[in-house]
């Protein structure tokens, strides 16, 4: 649309859009090279994936295999349930992480005490820095059958739940605890979003009158369209990751049934096989997975927003 | 904001300090409970004896750690890694999602790029081969391991490149027709308005470097290398496992005795204070529109 | 067209071309060709699994000690750690040093890394280093186990490496806080031989719940961890091992029976019985109510203040696990007992074995200085009398002092004759009925701990921590393993220590969550006790029956 518009000589245009290129090119190169020393270069290893890899044989010697790892993996007795817990689990976090958070940044926007609104940013993204190894014993104590939690209900005279050995409890604890920890920090983007809008469309909407709500919804929103859906697309090849420090920290066998996850179940496994490439195969197939979801996402992002996310 | 000064408006008010305020707070408590706990006396602790506020006071944690030091070196290894990190990221990521951000029309290349970076963002080559060519580059051992292989944010490359799409395209065609070459557009438009999210990436990289503690763990062969969340969780052993694995029983009193909840909690404590002191200083840059507004005239 | 593709797809392939590169560049390994000091030592680069170093002194490391100091002394050698790091952390950069091609010359292995090892053609052959260098007293450690410990190191008449042993088979011990006991007048054990029954240690958890001596307002049963069996006697701390064996049952053990077959512990109709009695003291509250969502921490919490005064476990447990019982109730005291079965005999699984061994590098130049390290560390030093100690090793009397552990030594591994402790034990004996002076005994180790015990009988009330624990490990732990030995208590069963075969790496995982689920099922009444035959079956079907095979057919070998 530029070249329309600007009425500047053809051929020096061209040149400077050749040179303009070159440039980009040049910026590019630097990250390209670490990406390629990094993240490229050791991808040979995905033939891990294929093979029965025993460390003392290497990459070379080891026996292939051929696709026996997956089709072990889909054969596991356990398989199918393991699966939907993680994507249970996973989309929860997903949703409800993200809805928490769009509606804190929106809320903490409106707080009009500098100091307030400093110190409760600074707090809620606290639980971010803490490891589950820390904050499971957080959790366990407010929610086993003597936790605060359960005397609380017992106050109200309601019946107690052991929330950690309950097949029924034990998901929305996990969503929910994850949940608390990650919003705040999550919604360090959101805010950034909220500051991307432009302000004179709030003074002339504030002009016209029209209430709180409308705003919000007519123009705050729509201003993180873009990066609410963008953050959404992200996530997604995560549908496969249960998180796995939260859970091996807080499971036991009595909740195997709902909180058994992919990442639990092969580290389980991989503590008494060594198996690095069943741990390779898994990881491929939710690589897989996670480019496949992602790329669909993209396309119909750019279907429905007529903008593609990247 | 609410305006106004109707009943209405007042209670909608009162509603939006009241659920801010609680998250802070059940936000607040577990930070407030590991505080308590790293003021408390150990078998207080291990009796799960503490809630908000400490049980036997007892600073002996603290001393211990102020005496231990390889805390104060892992602590300063941390810091060095974080400011190279933050430094070499934020170059990457503007320099990549600059050009990235030009539609396909404008930088015919740009879409196979795109595709690479997110190949390169869900696939890797895993543990082992990493080490090796990492291993083969001869930089175990050193700082560089901890920044050059997550020189490329790419889920922050991303972001700021959609921070840039959205950028006005009048004000790089002014600067054009001023003369600017692309770098200096990137310096001198999309930078200063991009600042809100600049800062969101800039806290992104220095939190994920000071909290990153599996780098160090398969990177660095000698302990005193560990950077300082390394250190702290190879302290926090698993008792359990090393029961179960035939540990000597010396040796386990031993691990038991540095094993104390109350001095983890403390340890924990003392390195999260750095990221608290950090956040009020990136927070200046949320500030809403102000830049975007000042460039525009 | 073509040309117009190409452009566009130039970074790709530029991009696939640089990484082919890289690729057959990085493949190339290097190797640092010092193997001697300036001065002549010779250089040993070595794996290194290490502990925690907070008693070391200043300036002290786990590359740099007395223990590195003493070995450079007296065998020449300068050690330098190729890489260092604790349990798991450990087990990873092995596997890393050997997929990279890059073995230290020396480091401790795991039985499967030992046995890929071997195939690969990595390590060599210690046969003759060993026939020549082992020291006597090294080769009559391995006797005393009628040289199991080599075997499991020998391939094809081979002795590929020099293996850790397990030094002790023990019951799982009943540990019952004793100062309860005295306070509500409980008598159990009438005729002193400390064997008890299921049913008096029912009764002392009845008395403890109802009388609440620890004053916790909220006193729980027996703490199980969820993980219910161990497999071996460290990791028994919480699980209802003992509580099996009463029914000959040994739960997560292959065994070998009179007959030769091999069958399964968790399979066996005495692990069926145990679990019914788990299950009425369940559903009687003899047993944690939230038992199964416990963590080690937790349970630790309940003994700390004072829920619960009975728990299962290893003789060493008073060392790391009930210190902080005596730090928050200075007059906790515990009693150890072994659960008798009907008549009157305490079954215990043997074992030999730890399954760590100490590997050299193929083409390493002198395997010799590994045989020597293990002369000094295991014989020399643990063998040398008080009076010699400050004289020839003055640092490490230091050591002994400051209580740093074995963990320091180059090689974190447990190498002791079979039953040592119960020796031990007579010493410690001796010099407490005043038979044998302190300096006598030969373990330097036994001469530190003998100095709590002794503090903590003089004045229990302002004794260590430390010392308490000493007492309590060493004094009532080793004690009732010693009374039982002397009164002929013991009914062993035969373990088969086998690595991991085939399926096992495969199906072990599945086998042992499903094993875990199920008990715990039953334990709590979620399943009625016979759907113990269901999981026998599940278990045979979904590879236990493969898995039975293979051990046969390893052991025939």
């Amino acid at each position: 649309m530029a070249e329309n518009n600007l009425e500047a000589p053809i051929r020096g245009r061209k040149k400077d859009k050749k040179k303009a290129k070159l440039t980009y090119h040049a910026m590019l190169a630097p990250g390209m090279i670490f990406l390629l020393i990094f993240s490229f270069a050791p991808m040979f290893g995905i033939v891990m994936a294929f093979q029965d890899f025993v460390p003392a044989k290497g990459f070379f010697g080891s026996e292939f295999v051929g696709l026996e790892h997956f089709k072990y993996m889909f054969n596991l007795p356990d398989i199918g349930k393991v699966f939907r817990n993680t994507i249970v689990i996973a989309l929860g976090k997903i949703i409800f992480g993200t809805l928490l958070a769009i509606v804190f940044a929106i809320l903490l926007n409106e707080i009009r005490l500098k100091f307030l609104k400093k110190s409760v940013q600074t707090v809620v993204y606290l639980p971010h820095f803490l490891s589950w190894v820390v904050l499971s014993t957080v959790v366990i104590n407010l929610f086993n059958l003597d936790g605060t939690v359960n005397q609380i209900m017992d106050f109200f005279g309601l019946e107690k739940i052991n929330f950690l050995g309950s097949n029924t409890w034990f998901q929305p604890l996990l969503i929910g605890s994850d949940v608390w920890k990650e919003f705040g920090f999550n919604s360090v983007i959101y805010l950034a979003a909220i500051a991307s809008v432009d302000p004179g469309l709030h003074e002339a909407a504030g002009m016209d009158g029209a209430s709180w709500w409308r705003r919000v919804w007519h123009i705050t929103l729509p201003g993180m369209l873009p990066i609410i859906l963008l953050l959404a697309i992200l996530s997604l090849p995560s549908v496969l990751d249960g998180g796995f420090d939260q859970v091996y920290n807080l499971y036991s066998p009595i909740v195997y049934e709902t909180g058994d996850t992919i990442d639990t179940y092969v580290y389980r496994n991989g503590l008494v096989g060594r198996d690095y490439s069943f741990g390779a195969a898994v990881g491929l197939f939710k690589s897989i997975i996670g480019l496949i979801l992602i790329l669909s996402a993209n396309n119909i992002a750019k279907k429905y927003t007529e903008r593609k996310l990247f | 904001m609410i305006q106004g000064n109707n009943l209405s408006t007042k209670i909608g008010k009162f509603i939006i300090y009241f659920i801010v305020i609680s998250l802070g707070l059940v936000c607040l408590l577990p930070l407030w409970n590991i505080v308590a706990i790293s003021f408390s006396s150990g078998e207080a602790v291990a009796a799960n004896l503490v809630g908000l506020k400490p049980v036997n006071f007892s600073t002996k944690a603290y001393e211990m750690i102020m005496e231990d030091a390889q805390f104060w070196r892992s602590f300063s290894i941390s810091v060095q890694r974080v400011v190279i990190a933050l430094a070499l990221n934020l170059i990457l990521i503007v320099l990549m999602a600059y050009p990235l951000s030009k539609t396909k029309r404008e930088f015919k290349s740009r879409n196979i790029y795109m595709n690479i970076i997110i190949f390169a963002m869900l696939f890797s080559g895993g543990l082992i081969p990493t080490f090796i060519v990492i291993r083969n580059l001869n930089l175990l051992d050193t700082i560089w391991v901890l920044v050059l292989p997550g020189a490329v944010p790419i889920f922050s490359v991303i972001l700021i490149m959609n921070f840039f799409v959205g950028v006005p395209k009048s004000l790089e065609e002014a600067a054009i027709i001023d003369g600017a070459s692309p770098l200096q557009i990137l310096f001198k438009v999309y930078i200063p308005v991009s600042l809100p999210a600049l800062a969101t990436v800039a806290l992104f990289s220095i939190v994920g470097n000071w909290n990153d503690f599996m780098t160090g763990l398969i990177y660095m062969t000698q302990v005193s290398n560990y950077p300082i969340m390394t250190y702290i969780q190879s302290l926090t052993i698993d008792i359990a496992e090393l029961v179960r694995s035939g540990t000597n029983s010396d040796a386990l009193q031993n691990i038991a005795e540095v094993q104390n909840r109350n001095l983890n909690a403390a340890k924990i404590v003392i390195s999260t204070i750095p990221l608290l002191l950090i956040y009020p200083f990136l927070q200046r840059y949320f500030v809403t529109g102000i830049v975007v507004g000042s460039v525009k005239e | 067209m073509i040309a117009d593709s190409f452009k566009e797809f130039k970074p790709l392939i530029v991009l696939l071309v640089l990484t082919i590169l890289l690729t057959a560049c990085v493949q190339s390994s290097s190797n640092d060709g010092e193997t001697t000091t300036e001065d002549g030592k010779t250089i040993i680069n070595i794996g290194r699994s290490i502990g925690t170093n907070h008693k070391l002194p200043e300036g002290d490391t786990f590359e740099d000690n007395a223990y590195t100091r003493a070995a450079e002394k007296e065998l020449d050698i300068d050690i330098r750690n190729a890489f260092e790091a604790n349990g798991e952390d450990y087990d990873r950069q092995v596997a890393l040093a050997i997929s990279s091609g890059d073995l230290p010359d020396m480091m401790v292995v795991s039985r499967e890394e030992l046995k890929d090892l071997v195939d690969n053609d990595l390590i060599e052959d210690l046969s003759e280093v060993y026939e020549e260098h082992a020291s006597d007293y090294i080769k009559e450690t391995y006797a005393t186990y009628d040289n199991r410990p080599l075997a499991d190191a020998t391939f094809e008449d081979s002795l590929m490496a020099l293996s850790g042993t397990e030094a002790l088979s023990a019951p799982q011990m009943i540990w019952i806080r004793e100062d309860w006991l005295e306070e509500l007048d409980l008598t159990i054990d009438e005729e002193g031989d400390r064997l008890i029954t299921l049913d008096e240690l029912e009764k002392v958890a009845e008395a403890f719940i109802e009388n609440d001596p620890g004053d916790s307002g909220n006193p729980v049963g027996i703490p199980f961890a969820s993980f219910l069996n161990a497999g071996d006697y460290g990791g028994s701390a919480f699980t209802m091992n003992s509580i099996a064996s009463v029914f000959e049952g040994q739960p997560r053990k292959y065994l070998i029976e009179e007959d030769g077959s091999i069958t399964y512990g968790s399979t066996s109709e005495g692990t069926k019985q145990a679990l019914e009695v788990m299950n009425e003291w369940f559903n009687k509250g003899i047993i944690d109510p939230q038992f199964g969502t416990r963590s080690f921490d937790d349970i630790m919490a309940l003994l700390t203040n004072g829920q619960t005064g009975i728990l299962t476990g290893p003789w060493h447990i008073p060392d790391w696990g009930l210190s902080t019982v005596r730090e928050m109730d200075n007059d906790a005291r515990f009693a150890a007992y072994a659960l008798a079965d009907d008549e009157g005999n305490v079954n215990v699984f043997e074992q030999a074995t730890t399954g760590r061994f100490i590997v050299v590098r193929k083409g390493y130049e002198h395997p010799e200085k590994a045989v020597q390290m293990l002369n000094l560390f295991y014989d020399v030093m643990l063998n040398t009398k008080e009076a010699d100690m400050e004289n020839t090793f003055p640092e490490i009397a230091e050591y002994l002092e400051r209580g740093v552990d074995d963990s320091t030594k180059p090689f974190n591994i447990v190498i002791l004759p079979n039953q040592k402790y119960l020796d031990d034990y007579q010493d410690v004996q001796a010099v407490l009925d005043e038979e044998m002076t302190v300096g006598e005994i030969t373990d330097s180790q036994v001469r530190q701990n003998i100095n709590g015990i002794i503090e903590y009988m003089e004045t229990p009330e302002d004794a260590l921590t430390n010392s308490w624990s000493n007492y309590h490990s060493r004094i009532v732990g080793w004690g009732l393993m010693n009374k039982l030995t002397e009164d002929d208590q013991f009914n062993w069963a035969e373990a088969a220590y086998v690595g991991n075969t085939p399926t096992m790496e495969q199906k072990q995982g599945n086998l042992t969550k499903m094993e875990e689920e199920d008990f715990i099922k039953i334990v709590t009444g979620a399943e009625p006790l016979d759907y113990f035959d269901v999981f026998v079956e599940k278990w045979q079907n979904q590879g236990g029956d493969e898995i039975l095979d293979e051990v046969k057919e390893e052991l025939a070998q």
